[in-house]
């Protein structure tokens, strides 16, 4: 199996977006290292407009590769607070080398922690990601 | 559980993505990352892992009537140490396989297929041979790198020396050489639309090779290339890929590879093919925006449906605009507007294009590269 990022403050779902508290039932999005590993070069990313509500497992956003074109599954239900095009609009390969600082996708309001708790912890996608055996 | 070629290793120390093609377990990009493997291909040269290909070597006295029958193209115009790219048709003129075959001589040939389609093509010549025709499956002990890109020439020539490649053009092979210890077969040919080469050599040597390659071609560029990077070029050089723009259900009509077809002889699907004329048709298009509409995108001109999105990329080599074939049921020109519809709701704009959409160094004489 090859290695993959899973840093220890962020939460996790099964279709490899990471999720981070940043307080106050507020949360940024992004994609996993082994998303980004697996998806190729990213080459232009359709974000959400702040404002925008978002409802749990709808899309969040479209990411566009060399090859596919990639929904980014939202995970929290809530209202989009910030997106991250002032680096991606014009830098999208950000998500390639950077998918969990810079390459940050957009933050969103939520009512309650609620959804975030019921992701995965860091070991819990650790232990799923073995068992994808790639 | 899939294949994997000796280089398995190589590629996972150069962090590649692997994946599965045609039963084999394939790097589909290195840490280098898709974009940069393409432009290293077409500025610099690309090296591919291609062992995953099917080849076969044929003999006897009655080989050549065996190709005509079986093969698309002017097979027996051909001459000892020429490549020729082919068709072989089912009788509903549907491709059974893309192959390029290769002439030693007129009793000794060799063909190269497809990775997936290697077994069907296996039981498809055994069916077909009748006379003295003897079928060698050689593929599991046959290796296969792809050098292609601008100084692809210069590596190999630093390798077997300038005068041995002077005069090799385009679609010629040398059927046996000795580079950096390892017996190759050295082809011009190759899927990038590049000047390069494809070189077999025994499977149990194709690290060595790869290695030597890497080596010895540091000094021109040399990047090792995935299969995203080898579908991107091929779509720009406009080449078609087995299961997307032919098959076997598809009547090998109206495409910009009519070139691999000859109707001055006898082959199977023939008949089909000339029944089908007119009815089918296979387009590049470049795409309005920057998002690609995804493969069986609906087609449709003047508001009326008339065929689907076959293949699609983003044409790195021009400004990343999004590129694509269509098969249309109706007959259209370069310049022509189509309107394109996914099942994610997404309408585009495209325009046809004349194929192919990037003109490489393929062709070019060997000798503007030394």
């Amino acid at each position: 199996m090859a290695n993959y990022l899973v840093p220890g403050d962020l939460r996790y779902s099964k279709t490899h977006e990471w999720i981070k508290d940043l307080g106050g039932n507020k949360f940024r999005v992004g994609i996993s290292d082994y998303a980004a590993k697996h998806i190729g070069d990213v080459t232009y990313v359709e974000l959400p407009q702040v404002d925008d509500e978002i409802g749990k497992e709808e899309s969040g956003c479209v990411i566009e590769t060399v090859k596919s074109s990639e929904d980014v599954y939202n995970s929290i239900t809530g209202k989009v607070t910030a997106e991250n095009g002032d680096i991606l609009n014009d830098n999208p390969e950000t998500i390639n080398n950077d998918c969990y600082g810079e390459g940050w996708l957009y933050e969103i309001q939520a009512a309650s922690a609620d959804d975030f708790k019921a992701l995965m912890s860091p070991a819990d996608y650790e232990k799923f990601l073995a068992e994808l055996g790639d | 559980m899939s294949q994997k070629t000796p280089l398995f290793d190589t590629h996972r120390e150069l962090g590649a993505t692997m994946g599965d093609f045609g039963g084999w377990n394939m790097p589909l990009w290195y840490k280098t990352g898709q974009l940069k493997e393409h432009v290293a291909t077409r500025t610099a040269c690309g090296l591919f892992d291609i062992c995953h290909m099917g080849e076969f070597i044929v003999t006897g006295n009655d080989t050549l009537a065996f190709w005509d029958h079986l093969l698309t193209n002017a097979v027996t115009s051909m001459t000892d140490g020429q490549a020729m790219y082919n068709f072989m048709l089912n009788e509903q003129g549907g491709v059974v396989d893309d192959c390029i075959v290769y002439r030693f001589s007129a009793t000794r040939w060799m063909l190269v297929v497809n990775a997936g389609t290697q077994d069907g093509d296996h039981e498809w010549l055994k069916a077909h041979a009748t006379g003295d025709v003897q079928i060698e499956n050689i593929g599991p002990a046959t290796g296969k790198l792809d050098l292609q890109g601008p100084t692809a020439p210069k590596v190999i020539a630093k390798l077997v020396g300038r005068e041995k490649l002077a005069d090799l053009k385009f679609f010629r092979f040398i059927p046996e050489i000795m580079i950096g210890g390892v017996k190759c077969l050295l082809s011009r040919t190759g899927y990038t639309g590049e000047v390069g080469f494809e070189i077999y050599c025994p499977m149990g040597d194709t690290k060595k090779l790869w290695d030597i390659l890497i080596t010895v071609g540091a000094e021109f560029g040399i990047t090792p290339a995935g299969l995203g990077a080898r579908d991107t070029l091929r779509l720009e050089a406009g080449l078609p890929l087995h299961g997307h723009e032919i098959a076997p259900g598809i009547p090998a009509v109206g495409t910009p590879w009519e070139f691999a077809i000859n109707y001055e002889h006898e082959f199977i699907g023939k008949d089909a093919l000339l029944a089908n004329k007119g009815n089918l048709f296979v387009y590049p298009v470049i795409v309005e925006g920057r998002r690609k509409p995804g493969a069986h995108a609906q087609v449709l001109a003047d508001g009326a449906a008339c065929g689907e999105v076959v293949s699609d990329i983003l044409a790195v080599s021009l400004d990343k605009k999004p590129a694509a074939f269509i098969r249309t049921t109706r007959e259209l020109k370069s310049g022509d507007t189509v309107t394109i519809r996914n099942e994610q709701g997404g309408s585009f704009t495209a325009q046809v294009m004349d194929n192919p959409l990037w003109r490489g160094t393929s062709r070019k004489k060997m000798d503007a590269f030394l």
